[in-house]
């Protein structure tokens, strides 16, 4: 069951970027364009009301709350004190105040030293404000007061629209990433579906389904989590960079002097932690390995006294974790706070610079606020930069593995018919011939040689020899599950390769030795997916295939669920439902690959009854591990290594004294022994 | 939480490391509380003018010292409490490796390996978070808030209870949201299970698939459970989704309030304009805490799941366990019997073995044969006890083998497996088997007992060479007759094969049969085959049929009395005969 887990292959790991993988997964997203585009122009917006906040903090400084300088009525600037910054009081914040309105005007009087009137306007600087009592302050600055409503109503109204916004834009997303990993794993399904029954041979089941179900979801999270990082991060970086160029030019570029180093550590930081999040993911596979080998080998290890050993192995595994773990521990303690220094020293290089903007008055309070305020939204995206990277590769290792499927194109040939061919259906079957047929699975090993035998329809033939004989080849032949290496099978005289698969097998019946059911309802397992079948042929097939009996025992009758570990039926019951299946199909050729045993023994005289009902008036070809069901077919042909060495009728080859003969001689007594 | 002993130990074990990470966080948490402070004084004093470059060079100076200092302190709380957490992380998987290694087989017949590695990774790794993170964010979110909250309260008491007004709702909603994603999350994992299951089974299934032209009508069904699989993953989105912008919603109505009412108590002079910057920055500060205490709660209390899992495993008792009052018993010389021995396995009632009595001397053989499933191998997995008979008694040297210890009576035995388990490493590892103490000579006596030494010289790298999982590069026969050589080489009194020769070629197979032969008389030897030239030679033959012993007696008589034995024996001959062809 390891390749349940699918870490066998983490060592081989694909580039983070590969921009020919990125074009191949482009035509998936294609018909999801106006979803994209939606999302992208919804990220645009997001961005700008992200943004828009600190900007309407500023505009509320600014304008409201320290209100800009006025010209200063107290004293005479002297620019050069001007220039060097010096503190005292040459320079004033000075409040300006409207003497048209009456009650401004009332306040301005109570106070006539401390205010400088000069026309329609009163002056008092910002420190003498607080002798003022508040009353007065409010009715001095009530349209500051109201300004600060309005724009509070702004503030409001933006970060409701942004969280409708951004819900909005998170479904989009999730709705399109589920949505194309729906359809490239549907693609990917059918295709793996189509291949040929060799690809499935050498391919376990379990690294199968790992691509279908986990490295899909491996590409969900590139679309979910990197999309949304490149869209929305990307556009706030850059966003925000342009916000702080377009409020001040030169304090942003001094403060974008960091920008380097901002670089320069997260490039060096991803690299290493791509490295320790790769080490760490091998060595947890490596655990897992090593859990699973034990637990699969428990037996051994405890007749052989080995666990002591193991664990001494296993701890040492497990402390190499730790160690790596501890070394990713490392990098992000070194990172995390490099990063905040960065983030610190812009911080520092805004107060430094920025401070001496607002004393020379090139830059408002406001602005600086706003800049503050900015650059710790700018140092947010850079600290997930490396669980982004890491993401993204896994999603590129997952890609290039699902893509590595979707290109082999080993499936059965088809022939290009139109449906007017006479190869599109196929009206009975009259005759199967082999012809000169011979086949192996791997070049230079021959598993069946040069079988030639003509199958006439209405007629059983057995094929009886030992294991390895070749006999289940043989009837993977004539399923067309492989084509063979040389010679050729014909159906009433035409090459099966002229029919597509679907039309030849439309004609056949398979009962494998191990039944094979999906889950479902017994029904759906006999329907097989006709919906065509009337409730009177079902009750026929149920009868002639011997399943009236188990039907009956079950409270749910025929729509039983049968599951993995759910409905308690044997495996001869299972078989009895595989052979109802076969019944349901109607099918001209039954093949059957007899069962060698059955746990229970109750069944199995059912079972050779409802095969033998399966089998009457129809063609069938049998791999017989009992000589019982070989004496009741019309012939015989027994295989040894992969040739025919006799075929005939059994009293023809009793007759001829040759190897059937002999397996016949130690088995009168007891007809139902098996060979083996 | 009963199950908090676990991790007791790795508590105490780093307290010191701990409780310098703690003090390191706290510095943290409180140095960044100062940047907002040092902002404040900037601020104010750029309002009023009453600042110079020198004057904001020190506090720009301020601002990197303490970030440095952050830094220090935030790379020694990483290091010491993260550290500790991985540190628990390795302890535990120890524990359950070691424990998991004691448990019986019967167990893991019921326990799905799947399972089992789900608690080893998964299950380790919340508790890992739950310790590692869970102290930081808690740490975190206690100080960090209250600090800030208790500055806060110092510039504006008014201020600071109105602006909080959200925050709760966000421990609440953070509280809220991660119960509700986690039953979603459930049912993702859920649907995802049915997925996985569905495809697997398609695969599995190919066969039948293909033959009854299933192709589109799979495809179809797949694609039903896919689309249910899409619609579990949104309807968690639709609470994802919400989750981080409805947080985001709250943090920002507090600052909306604050733009508000802080707003105009700094225009009629109440706050200054640096109280109100600075209560910008605590508000930012804030909502990492409080969304952390929801997070952190979800966390802890996940780790404690995964915690009282891992707990239960342990609790496991293996059922195969020295009994009270087994002795330490070596030197024991090997005769063994069966006594009426009966064994079904548990929640099965079909008995597997019924009535089965044998008594086999020291130094002799005993062949056992029988048609597939007639409790063969069962039969000898009870005599070193990898399952305890459910009626009846074996006894070796009239010690009844409850009444040995496990280690004993284990040690008195090498038993060859049905199926050759072979270790990822070499294969001189992997036939030594832990017993470093056998000199190479012994090795290689050994290796050409079980006519593979000729093999391993072809090897590139001889017996250094790695097969590979479970023995990937290895042939069937090749990987039977390390397993061969493995348990020729312990020295033990009994030797018991389970089918010896069933994946080598008749020669080889009559070769190591002779090897096997030349042991007979100096130790007692259990040999099942379905090859019955094989057990030719025994001083005993048993046949089984259904659990039950049929036939019985030495190949003379058996081959006499002509029934199963006899007859398979002689097909097998004319088959063997064809084969030499």
């Amino acid at each position: 069951m390891r390749t349940d887990f699918g870490y066998f292959e983490e060592k081989k790991l694909g580039k983070p970027y590969d921009v020919k993988l990125l074009r191949r997964l482009y035509p998936f997203t294609w018909p999801y364009k106006i979803f994209f585009a939606g999302s992208i122009l919804l990220v645009v917006f997001i961005t700008l009301l992200d943004l828009s906040l600190p900007y309407v903090t500023k505009i509320a400084i600014d304008r409201y709350i320290v209100p800009q300088i006025t010209p200063d009525k107290f004293e005479k600037r002297d620019s050069a004190q001007h220039k060097t910054g010096h503190k005292t009081g040459h320079k004033t914040r000075s409040l300006k105040a409207d003497m048209s309105d009456p009650e401004i005007k009332t306040v301005v009087n109570n106070y006539p030293d401390l205010f400088k009137i000069d026309g329609d306007f009163a002056y008092i600087p910002f420190d003498k404000l607080s002798r003022l009592d508040k009353k007065e302050l409010a009715v001095l600055r009530k349209a500051d007061l109201s300004g600060i409503t309005g724009i509070t109503s702004i503030f409001l109204a933006i970060i409701i629209i942004n969280f409708g916004l951004n819900f909005i834009r998170i479904m989009i997303m999730e709705y399109t990433g589920q949505k194309i990993m729906h359809d490239l794993r549907m693609r990917l399904f059918t295709h793996i579906q189509g291949l040929s029954i060799a690809f499935f041979n050498r391919n376990p089941v379990g690294r199968l389904v790992t691509r279908v179900t986990n490295d899909i979801q491996n590409m969900q999270e590139l679309f979910t989590s990197v999309i949304a990082f490149v869209f929305k991060d990307l556009f706030l970086l850059i966003g925000i960079a342009l916000v702080l160029l377009s409020i001040n030019l030169r304090l942003a570029l001094v403060s974008f002097a960091v920008l380097p180093f901002v670089v320069y550590a997260s490039i060096h930081f991803s690299v290493r932690a791509r490295d320790a999040f790769r080490d760490l993911r091998i060595k947890i596979a490596q655990i897992n390995t090593r859990l699973a080998e034990t637990i699969e080998g428990i037996k051994v290890i405890q007749l052989f006294l080995h666990e002591k050993k193991n664990y001494h192995n296993f701890a040492r595994l497990n402390h190499e974790n730790y160690l790596t773990g501890m070394k990713q521990v490392r990098i992000f303690a070194v990172f995390m706070p490099v990063v905040e220094l960065l983030g610190a020293i812009a911080l520092a290089v805004i107060i430094y610079y920025g401070g001496g903007g607002v004393i020379a008055e090139s830059i408002s309070l406001g602005a600086l606020v706003a800049f503050i305020a900015y650059m710790k939204m700018f140092f947010r995206p850079i600290r997930d930069i490396a669980a982004t990277y890491n993401i993204m590769q896994n999603a590129m290792a997952s890609a290039e593995r699902i893509f590595q499927i979707l290109d082999n194109r080993e499936s059965m040939p088809q022939p290009v018919i139109g449906p007017s061919s006479r190869f599109s259906s196929l009206e009975k079957i009259h005759e199967i011939t082999l012809e000169d047929v011979s086949f192996g699975y791997v070049t230079d090993e021959t598993v069946l040689k040069e079988i030639s035998f003509k199958l006439v329809a209405g007629e059983t033939v057995a094929v009886v020899g030992r294991t390895g004989s070749g006999k289940t080849t043989l009837i993977n032949l004539i399923a067309r599950f492989y084509d063979p290496v040389s010679g050729r099978i014909t159906i009433n005289g035409i090459d099966i390769k002229n029919y597509p698969t679907s039309v030849v097998r439309s004609k056949m019946a398979l009962v494998m030795q191990e039944p094979f059911l999906f889950s479902g309802t017994i029904r759906d397992n006999i329907r097989q997916g006709k919906t065509d079948i009337s409730e009177e042929m079902m009750e026929q097939v149920l009868k002639t295939s011997n399943c009236k009996t188990l039907i009956n025992r079950l409270p749910e009758g025929i729509d039983t669920i049968l599951s993995e570990r759910g409905a308690s039926i044997s495996s001869g019951e299972r078989q009895l439902i595989s052979i109802a299946r076969a019944f349901a199909n109607n099918p001209d050729l039954i093949i059957l690959d007899e069962a060698t045993s059955y746990i229970d023994s109750e069944t199995e005289h059912s079972i050779q009854e409802a095969l033998f009902n399966l089998m009457k008036n129809r063609t069938s070809i049998i791999v017989a591990h009992r000589l019982s069901t070989a004496r009741h077919a019309d012939r015989i042909i027994v295989l040894h290594k992969g040739k025919i060495i006799e075929i005939g009728s059994h009293v023809e080859l009793i007759k001829r004294k040759g190897l059937y003969f002999r397996f016949n001689q130690f088995q009168m007594s007891q007809p139902s022994t098996i060979i083996r | 939480m009963k199950s908090l002993h676990l991790i007791k130990p790795y508590f105490s074990e780093n307290r010191y490391l701990i409780i310098f990470g703690l003090i390191c966080l706290i510095a943290v948490d409180i140095l960044q509380l100062i940047i907002p402070i040092i902002i404040k004084w900037a601020v104010d004093d750029l309002t009023l003018f009453n600042i110079d470059l020198i004057g904001l060079s020190s506090y720009a100076l301020y601002v990197v010292g303490i970030a440095v200092m952050i830094g220090l302190f935030r790379y020694g709380w990483r290091r010491c409490l993260i550290g500790t957490s991985r540190r628990a992380e390795e302890g535990l998987r120890n524990l359950l490796f070691a424990h998991i290694q004691t448990l019986s087989a019967s167990y893991f017949n019921r326990v799905k390996t799947g399972d089992l590695m789900a608690h080893a990774t998964n299950d380790i790794q919340h508790v890992r978070m739950a310790i590692g993170m869970g102290m930081v964010a808690l740490t975190d979110a206690v100080v960090l808030g209250t600090a800030a909250i208790g500055f806060m309260l110092y510039i504006n008491k008014l201020l600071t209870l109105i602006v909080l007004i959200p925050m709760p709702f966000v421990v609440i909603g953070a509280r809220f949201f991660s119960k509700k994603m986690h039953r979603l999350y459930g049912e993702v994992q859920k649907t995802f299970g049915d997925l996985t299951e569905a495809v697997r089974e398609r695969f599995a299934g190919i066969r039948i698939i293909k033959a009854y032209n299933r192709e589109r009508d799979e495809s179809l069904k797949l694609k039903a459970i896919s689309s249910n699989y899409i619609d579990k993953n949104l309807r968690l989105a639709r609470i994802t989704g919400s989750f981080f912008p409805m947080m985001l919603l709250f943090s920002n109505l507090s600052l909306a309030i604050l733009l508000y009412l802080g707003g105009r108590q700094t225009i009629v002079l109440t706050i200054t304009p640096g109280d109100f910057v600075a209560f910008i920055s605590y508000i930012g500060l804030l909502t990492w805490p409080m969304m952390a205490m929801g997070w952190v709660i979800n966390l802890i209390q996940r780790g404690r799941a995964s915690l009282d899992r891992i707990d239960r495993i342990l609790q496991t008792r293996p059922d195969i366990v020295d009994m009270p009052g087994a002795k330490s018993i070596t030197g024991l010389s090997g005769n063994i019997t069966f006594a009426n021995v009966s064994f079904a396995y548990k929640h099965r009632n079909l008995p597997v073995l019924n009535e089965i009595n044998i008594t086999l001397d020291k130094g002799k053989t005993l062949g056992i044969v029988g048609p597939p499933g007639s409790g063969k191998t069962t039969l000898i997995s009870l005599i070193p006890r990898l399952f305890d008979v459910s009626s009846g008694r074996i006894s070796i040297d009239g010690i009844d083998i409850p009444q040995i210890r496990v280690f004993d009576l284990r040690s008195l035995i090498s038993f060859m497996p049905q199926e050759p388990f072979l270790f990822a490493s070499t294969i001189r590892e992997n036939i030594l088997f832990g017993n470093n103490k056998i000199k190479n000579s012994e090795l290689i006596t050994a290796t050409k007992k079980a006519y593979l030494y000729d093999t391993i010289k072809l090897f590139h790298n001889g017996f250094e060479t790695a097969i590979g999982e479970k023995g990937v590069i290895l042939s069937g026969g090749q990987k039977q007759r390390i397993a061969l050589a493995r348990a020729l080489l312990k020295e033990a009194p009994v030797l018991i094969f389970d089918d010896p020769i069933s994946q080598v070629d008749l020669e080889t197979g009559n070769d190591i049969i002779n090897s096997i032969k030349s042991l007979a008389g100096e130790k007692t030897i259990i040999i099942v085959s379905h090859r019955l030239s094989a057990v030719r030679f025994a001083d005993q033959i048993i046949a089984l049929d259904k659990g039950k012993i049929v036939e019985s007696g030495t190949h003379a008589e058996l081959m006499e009395y002509d029934k199963y034995y006899a007859k398979t024996y002689r097909l097998q001959e004319i088959e063997e005969e064809l084969n030499a062809h």
